[in-house]
């Protein structure tokens, strides 16, 4: 894997410890101050924003409006996460998004892992053809598929459920899916698949007993970029699934600001709070995980 | 062997859902996307054969060109702030840090993960100038400088534009990056230390050209994703104020729905994906040469 | 072997479920979506957020005189900002997903294509089934057919004036009269600025409170034809005399007329600058009354409110008695989902909305009042006044804008004031977009 670094990594900057040399204790603990600062800067920088957002929530708009916004709150107002919740349906909205993300993403990896197998481990005319016109579709931006996407599920009579999503996000995240997979079977030698086919096994069975089981690490990594992708979608969202009770929670935001945003601050911030919560759950499971998988699925797309 | 690695009946399977899918949702609507570009309307009142109109409207409208010149402006500025600082962030990482850095990658990493418009209405607050002052303008204040009206002005709304897109991604730049640099063997690292380098010889010696192939990754992974923004914008600023600050994405999405002008809306976005080839292409025959030579 | 071919043949069966998952999407989306146009369960409502006044008159009527109604269809409503109206409901539109009742038109251009391609309901025929059609005040009707494609399609659930509420202690303060001239009001206005009182509280976030002083200069010193004119291709935006109106209103900015942050506050932030005293005047439409008569709202007292005029251009072809004079942003039904049940509804509100608005919200519609509503207060009594002797009206900017023309003029009136865009290149991109078509 690309990030298993803790085992491996050589801490090139390790200067060994010289006796004699003069620096010594003095210059050590100046560098160890401003390093010590560095990360104070980044910390503050890159926490300190939810945090501050995260005190604001508790906080009637009154005391919003009319205290310095660094302050703890006076009052703790836990009843704008109540109203969040209800006025900003975020109940439905994640439902939503959960409806919209998980069959997509099984679509997706089903699909792609079968298809990257066949793209990369067996042998067959048109092949290179075939991988190029998938890997092309990482470049094509939504945009330009958005308006024949909205005409076809119309006059199919998709419209009016959550089917436009998950068909949408499928295809379009097959491309990335295909590549990656693709990448790491072709790290397997063909040899192995070869000699399960010797006692006669056809060449799915060899893929369900073999390849699949292979690349599950692989398959963690794709599903969690995908998932990150789809769950936070925007274009296709507010496109295809634009009517309030259909909205995920990132079109559903959008909307929550415009209806309540100049008028009530507390539970804005609030509903911006259970959105982060909730994906800062996950992260904190599984994040070695899915910075890993993020930055591979970045090298290989 | 080649017999079974070529079984047609196993390729059909595998292969065939997936292609079924990829053709229905992304080829053939990008043919009929193009076919778009030939008309004008939309479905609500019918399309008319409009020619070539759309291109050489295309060609000459000043909003177009306005929305090219942000998307490249932001595009250029996003990746070099990009790459820069994620450089600067995976030397800390791995030269000053060291092993104890998990802690800091991770808290710096989190905001990749979080939806962009929760990120968006974040910045919205952090940056407000009326009815109340967001915490932004209150340290302005109180170090004794004057307000300034963030969202209010095109320059300073593209200010706060990139400053949170930034913050959003720079950890991602950051890991990634960072995955490059631990990729240098130890004992160059050790050697070049024993002929004396050190510090900034160190680094353009040996450092900068053994991570040219991540950094140029990331340039690619940078412009691709720049080249697209739409999201962040769409949430902060919603292209304003103004028509300041809209991108090529945002302006194909109004012409299409708000302007309900599907043809011209189809001409856009084929600016926008040729754009995203040509750059893909060049910086890979680029990169290409660079890494061979 | 046996158990290979099983295993295979549950892999094709996979593969091939998974495709046909996809499929069969198709026939559940469809009975889906065909079942909730054609029957709808709820009276929903979509409006644009800024609008004060429809919502909760209807939430009244839903817990009283339309009870029955509501039992049948329970009213719901949801809003969005009034600058995403148009879009969304285009989006909508495209996926015949348009709520039963909805707010539209921002642009009439856009209101008459939905009329156009038959999404409305005619409300001269279904009014006139349901027997209410002598409901409705005879100017608005005509206002309608004016503005919206010829037909009665929408519902004037709103029928102002608009002109110059003002603080009448800070006039008299500085013994100044309502200012009958645009010198006049720019005196008011230094007088007002050299205290440090905000002259005009204007959201440059919404942009159309800022292009309604415009085309109120522009009415008046071109004449109310100004802007039909430019529809009809006989002038310009872009014309000198156009230009200097521009030019006029990016002065109030200039001058520090406008506030600090015009560009980034919103309508109920400019509305409440007026009404806590730190704006000496607001231009608006006469809806605006509701929050002006609210106590809790209006903390410089609802007596000490005054309404003006657009004052006349010295020299110029218009009239200081042209008000504007619309029906706000309308709201309408969809054709596609208007059964006998929302045609109830439709009757409980035409019958009562008239009364209930001007009683409870203090603003007049274009629904008659059946009954006598007494103790309205000084100020809505003048508009009522206004309302009912005006014969010369005048329209707004966009009204006769098309869609995108319509849009940058609201997004860009911010940057004409503070300075961002000039005048000449605030008028030449809204040429450019009319010539565009």
């Amino acid at each position: 894997m690309l990030l298993d670094t803790e085992a491996q990594a050589p801490a090139p900057g390790r200067a060994p410890a010289r006796p004699g040399r003069r620096p010594g204790a003095a210059r050590r603990s100046v560098r160890r101050l401003l390093v010590a600062l560095a990360i104070a800067a980044l910390l503050v920088v890159e926490v300190y924003p939810l945090f501050w957002m995260f005190i604001n929530s508790l906080k009637s708009s009154n005391e919003f409006l009319n205290t310095p916004s660094w302050s703890l709150p006076v009052d703790y107002r836990w009843d704008n996460y109540t109203a969040a919740w209800e006025t900003g349906q975020l109940a439905t909205t994640i439902r939503n998004s959960v409806v919209a993300t998980l069959p997509s993403l099984f679509f997706i990896i089903v699909l792609g892992v079968a298809a990257g197998f066949t793209l990369e481990v067996m042998v067959w005319k048109g092949r290179n053809t075939v991988l190029l016109t998938i890997l092309a579709g990482i470049m094509v931006p939504g945009q330009m598929i958005l308006l024949p996407l909205f005409t076809i599920y119309f006059e199919l009579h998709l419209t009016g459920s959550l089917w436009p999503l998950i068909i949408t996000y499928t295809g379009h995240g097959l491309p990335l899916t295909v590549f990656m997979m693709a990448t790491y079977f072709r790290a397997i030698p063909r040899e192995i698949f070869e000699a399960s086919t010797i006692d006669g096994a056809g060449m799915i069975r060899s893929f369900r007993s073999i390849g699949f089981p292979m690349v599950r690490n692989a398959v963690l990594t794709v599903a969690l970029v995908q998932f990150f992708l789809i769950w936070n979608d925007l274009l296709f969202a507010i496109t295809f699934a634009n009517r309030r009770d259909l909205n995920t929670i990132q079109a559903g935001l959008l909307n929550f600001s415009g209806q309540y945003g100049s008028l009530d601050y507390g539970p804005l911030f609030a509903a911006i709070c259970i959105t982060i919560g909730g994906i800062l759950v996950l992260y904190l499971a599984l994040n070695q995980r899915i910075i890993q998988g993020l930055a591979a699925g970045a090298v290989k797309g | 062997m080649k017999s079974v690695l070529g079984d047609r009946r196993a390729i059909a399977i595998l292969l065939g859902p997936a292609l079924v899918v990829y053709t229905l949702v992304m080829l053939v609507p990008v043919v009929w996307s193009f076919g778009y570009t030939f008309v004008s309307g939309n479905p609500l009142e019918g399309f008319r054969f409009a020619g070539l109109s759309n291109f050489s409207r295309l060609v000459d409208d000043p909003d177009v060109h306005a929305a090219l010149l942000f998307t490249l402006k932001y595009a250029v500025i996003m990746t070099i702030g990009q790459v820069v600082i994620g450089y600067t962030l995976a030397l800390f990482y791995v030269f000053v840090l060291r092993r104890s850095s998990t802690l800091v990658r991770t808290l710096v990493f989190f905001p990749v993960v979080v939806p962009t418009v929760a990120v968006a209405l974040l910045y919205q607050k952090i940056f407000q100038s009326a009815p109340r002052d967001g915490i932004v303008n209150e340290l302005l204040v109180n170090v004794g400088l004057d307000r300034v009206d963030w969202l209010g002005s095109g320059t300073t709304a593209f200010i706060v534009i990139v400053v949170m897109d930034i913050w959003r991604s720079v950890g991602f730049y950051g890991v990634l990056i960072y995955a490059g640099l631990i990729d240098i063997p130890d004992d160059i690292i050790e050697s070049a230390r024993i002929d004396g380098a050190r510090g900034w010889s160190l680094f353009r010696r040996i450092v900068l050209p053994l991570s040219l192939p991540i950094l140029l990754s990331s340039i690619i992974f940078s412009i691709n994703g720049t080249i697209k923004v739409f999201d962040s914008v769409l949430a902060l600023t919603n292209g304003g104020p103004g028509s300041s600050n809209t991108p090529l994405t945002l302006y194909m999405y109004r012409t299409a729905f708000a302007y309900s002008d599907y043809g011209y809306g189809a001409t856009i976005a084929l600016l926008l994906t040729i754009m995203c080839f040509i750059v893909t292409l060049f910086i890979f025959r680029s990169a290409r040469r660079d890494i061979t030579t | 072997m046996t158990t290979a071919t099983f295993r295979d043949r549950r892999i094709v069966v996979a593969a091939i479920a998974s495709t046909v998952a996809l499929g069969l999407a198709a026939c559940g989306g469809d009975d889906g979506s065909e079942a909730s146009v054609d029957a709808p369960d709820k009276l929903t409502y979509l409006v644009n957020a800024e609008n004060g006044n429809i919502p909760p008159v209807l939430e009244d009527m839903a817990q009283g005189v339309c009870a029955e109604q509501n039992e049948v269809l329970p009213l719901e409503i949801s809003s969005i900002p009034q600058a995403e109206l148009d879009a969304q409901i285009q989006l909508l539109v495209g996926q015949d997903a348009l709520p039963v009742m909805f707010a539209a038109g921002g642009t009439p251009e856009e209101g008459a294509k939905l009329w156009e391609a038959g999404k409305l309901v005619d409300f001269e025929k279904e009014l006139e089934e349901l027997g209410v059609l002598d409901l409705i005040e005879p100017g608005a009707i005509s206002t309608i057919k004016n503005l919206y494609g010829g037909a009665f399609n929408f519902l004037p659930f709103q029928y102002n004036v608009e002109g110059i509420f003002y603080n009448k202690a800070y006039f008299a303060d500085n013994g100044l009269d309502e200012p009958q001239t645009w010198d006049d009001l720019m005196a008011a206005a230094e007088t007002f600025a050299a205290q440090g009182i905000t002259p005009f509280a204007a959201s440059g976030e919404q942009g159309w409170p800022i292009t309604r002083l415009l085309s109120g200069y522009i009415y008046r010193s071109l004449g109310p034809d100004a802007l039909q004119k430019v529809a009809d291709g006989e002038a310009k935006l872009t014309d000198p005399e156009y230009v200097e109106a521009a030019a006029q209103i990016a002065s109030l900015g200039e001058n520090g007329y406008l506030g600090e942050n015009v560009a980034s506050l919103d309508y109920d932030s400019a509305q409440n600058e007026f009404l806590t005293g730190n704006a000496a005047m607001f231009y608006m439409g006469t809806w605006a009354l509701t929050a002006i008569n609210d106590p809790e709202q209006n903390q410089i007292g609802v007596d000490n409110v005054g309404f003006m005029p657009f004052p006349a251009v010295e020299g110029g072809a218009g009239s200081i008695d042209q008000y504007p004079s619309n029906v706000g942003l309308p709201s309408t039904f969809g054709s596609g989902t208007f059964t006998s049940e929302v045609g109830d509804w439709t009757k409980c509100i035409t019958e009562n909305f008239g009364e209930m608005s001007l009683r409870d919200q203090n603003t007049i519609s274009g629904f008659k009042v059946v009954n006598d509503v007494p103790g309205l207060p000084p100020l809505t009594q003048e508009v009522q006044e206004i309302i009912a002797t005006t014969s010369d009206t005048v329209l707004w900017m966009e009204a006769l804008f098309n869609a995108k023309a319509g849009q940058d003029s609201s997004h860009n009136a911010a940057l004409l004031v503070t300075g961002e865009m000039s005048p000449e290149d605030f008028m030449s991109m809204l040429q450019t977009d009319l010539d565009a078509g």
